[in-house]
């Protein structure tokens, strides 16, 4: 497993169009991804599950991928996570 | 903030059929507007369409949640609506939407939206709440079931916050044809009631990106019972011996807590054939997952195949000889023969995953073998294979004859004494059920054989009438079976007309048309699954854009994973488009000198502009249609 620690940059926070592309861009790498934050754990994997950790701008989140390719992946979350999310 | 304060009754309507998702959104923002929600109904509502145009908001599971920050409001506003059988809103999971949220929240509202939106994706994760929400009849129920939720929401813990620990007492698998959702709902759904009720549970997804949680052999050893909730085929083999219960995947969101408990005191396990069906799938649904086996299996054969062929073309040179094209080179021909290999499979495996998915593993040997017999036309008259092929549609009647046969076979050895158990994997399914398929070919086959004679007899017999009217017959039955005998009729007349055509004068009418015609089913499919996703399957969705290059090629088959997968809407469609596409070649005289190469072939046929005007005009009206005639039903309901 590894996990990486990151900040919510888009004002809007993990909303639904972020939370789409969250997904969207973890998926192709069949890793479990998990999301930490307000002392909750929430399944990256989900759109339901992100936006229900109500992740604002700001707040401190950190990532978890398990799987083969769990590097790849945990950078693509986390450099998209970094970009705003929202463009 | 409560949800409920933000949506008073008037806001809730329940159990509305609506047309498709701009009435619903219509019909929302009218709730608002009638209800002070909003002072510019129109601005909102363009406000909302303008996010849908960025992409969808519907989540999956049924559920969508149109959301807007927008000038038109003062303060936050929710509407809810349910719709029975649900609209197209172009869901991830490709499933009708039947419960549908509006949050309007004012362009400067900060946060609240968020929340609100987190707020509400929480309580919509526990399937059981969005099934009471749906069973609501009257607003104030629905309300209620909300502020329920909200009480509970406060003193249950986080959802996500644990799994089962330990050696799991009941062990699980969830699987749905997609894979994007439902797997994955299920398998929380289950895990919370095995949290509820105490009992520890492990759940395997099999999604779309592999198996997740594998259960291990000493897991499923150390386990009471094996719970699957599955809409599609999964391997049971590692569970004999163990109480075995199977249920749709929808019920393993709908009651998991009645399944954990049930799960022990269902019937043990002893391999050979399916576990008993699901009991409240209908045998039409059924039906259609085993189809949809096969021809997920396909799909990979044609697409290979297909690039591989088209690549052969565009790697040679039609100068080199017309009737040789695709070959005259030797890497084109070196292409083309490892795409054709790949074609060789595609009736093989879509027959033997059928019957896989019928009759278990001892299926799979005949389901294969009677494909191959489809598509070589083997008879008693021609052994050899030298008869027309079946085509697809033999091969799904080959498919499906051979798992019913081995299911009939496993039924009938039932009976035979303990000692013989052993044999009957090795000897008598593989001979038996072998056996049999070849002989129902035996009668299909040469159905096929006389129907290819008569057809081509009569096409033979039309050639001295109406040149308009063989161009659409001949074109449309190169759609109809793509591959079978109405298909290799058409084509092999084409070809004998090219024989006497004038090559100097751009060759034969007929084969253009043909050609024409075989263009046109991938090239109207993939224009359709274009301009009107919402009509098709997620696979079919990716799978779709393949199939402007295979058209482009005259390569039909790109079509008959959508073909086989619905033929009674698909197959029409494709044949007035490929014959509207013949008709007009030969009304504008077009010819060709080439029996292959679809476009490739384009610069040296006559009348080529026209040629590229029919088979355009073939492709949308086809698409048209296939996209009228997909409309019409209400959408299948698998994930």
């Amino acid at each position: 497993m590894v996990s990486a620690k990151t900040r919510i940059v888009d004002p809007m926070g993990m909303h639904m169009r972020p939370a789409q592309r969250f997904v969207q861009t973890v998926m192709p790498f069949a890793c479990d991804v998990t999301v930490l934050a307000n002392g909750r754990e929430v399944d990256g994997r989900s759109i339901m599950d992100l936006m229900s950790a109500c992740l604002k701008q700001g707040m401190e989140i950190e990532i978890r991928c398990e799987g083969r390719r769990e590097a790849e992946c945990l950078q693509a979350a986390v450099a998209l996570v970094e970009s705003g999310m929202d463009r | 903030m409560h949800i409920t304060e933000l949506l008073p009754e008037e806001r809730i309507r329940l159990r509305v059929p609506v047309r498709d998702r701009d009435a619903a959104i219509d019909l929302l923002t009218d709730l608002l507007a009638q209800t002070g929600g909003t002072k510019d109904r129109a601005a909102l509502r363009a406000g909302i369409l303008a996010r849908e145009e960025q992409g969808s908001t519907a989540i999956g599971g049924g559920i969508a949640v149109p959301h807007v920050k927008s000038a038109a409001v003062d303060a936050p506003a929710l509407a809810a609506l349910t719709v029975p059988g649900g609209v197209g809103w172009g869901a991830p999971d490709g499933a009708p939407t039947d419960l549908i949220f509006l949050i309007a929240a004012p362009a400067d509202g900060g946060e609240t939206h968020l929340e609100l939106l987190a707020q509400l994706m929480g309580m919509l994760l526990d399937p059981a709440f969005t099934q009471r929400l749906r069973d609501a009849e009257r607003p104030a129920a629905f309300r209620s079931v909300i502020d329920g939720k909200e009480e509970d929401g406060r003193a249950a813990p986080a959802p996500g916050s644990g799994r089962s620990d330990g050696a799991p007492r009941i062990v699980a698998v969830t699987a749905c044809p997609t894979g994007i959702a439902h797997t994955y709902l299920a398998a929380e759904a289950l895990e919370r009631a095995g949290q509820a009720l105490s009992i520890s549970v492990k759940v395997e997804t099999q999604g779309s990106g592999g198996a997740k949680h594998v259960l291990t052999p000493e897991e499923i050893a150390g386990a009471e019972a094996v719970l699957i909730a599955a809409d599609r085929e999964v391997d049971l083999s590692r569970f004999r011996g163990k109480p075995l219960l199977r249920v749709p995947v929808g019920e393993g969101i709908r009651r998991p807590e009645d399944l954990l408990r049930q799960a022990p005191s269902a019937p043990v396990w002893q391999g050979g054939g399916p576990a008993a069906p699901p009991p409240d799938e209908t045998a039409g649904r059924r039906f259609y997952q085993q189809l949809m086996n096969g021809v997920s299996h396909m799909l990979p054969f044609v697409i290979g195949g297909g690039i591989l062929i088209a690549l052969a073309f565009l790697l040679d040179d039609p100068a080199l000889g017309y009737e040789t094209f695709g070959t005259n080179r030797p890497i084109a021909a070196w292409c083309k023969a490892v795409g054709g290999t790949a074609f060789a499979f595609m009736l093989p495996v879509l027959a033997g995953y059928i019957a896989l998915a019928i009759g278990d593993r001892p299926a799979l040997m005949p389901g294969f073998v009677g494909g191959a017999l489809a598509m070589s036309g083997a008879t008693f008259a021609q052994p050899d294979g030298s008869g027309v092929s079946a085509g697809f549609l033999g091969a799904l009647i080959a498919g499906f004859a051979a798992g019913w046969l081995v299911r009939l076979l496993q039924r009938l050895c039932g009976r035979l004494p303990k000692a013989l158990e052993g044999i009957k994997p090795v000897l008598i399914y593989p001979v038996a059920g072998l056996l049999l398929t070849g002989l129902v070919l035996c009668a299909v086959d040469p159905v096929m054989g006389m129907l290819n004679d008569g057809l081509y007899a009569a096409l033979s017999a039309m050639g001295r009438g109406s040149r308009i009217l063989l161009g659409f017959t001949a074109a449309a039955m190169m759609a109809i079976d793509m591959g079978g005998p109405f298909n290799k009729a058409a084509y092999l007349f084409g070809t004998s007309t090219l024989a006497m055509a004038d090559l100097s004068a751009g060759g034969s009418g007929v084969m253009a048309a043909v050609m024409a015609g075989g263009m046109v089913p991938p090239l109207a499919i993939a224009l359709a699954v274009s301009l009107f996703p919402d009509r098709f399957s997620p696979a079919e969705r990716r799978s779709g854009p393949v199939n402007y290059l295979m058209g482009l090629c005259f390569i039909t088959e790109g079509a008959i994973p959508f073909a086989a997968a619905d033929p009674l809407r698909t197959i029409p469609a494709c044949a007035v488009g490929a014959g509207a596409a013949g008709a007009l070649s030969m009304l504008f005289g077009c010819a060709s000198p080439a029996p292959h190469g679809g476009i490739f072939v384009l610069p040296v046929m006559a009348r080529r502009l026209a040629f590229f005007g029919a088979v355009a005009a073939g492709t949308a009206a086809g698409a048209l249609l296939l996209a009228l005639l997909k409309r019409s039903r209400p959408q299948t309901t698998h994930t």
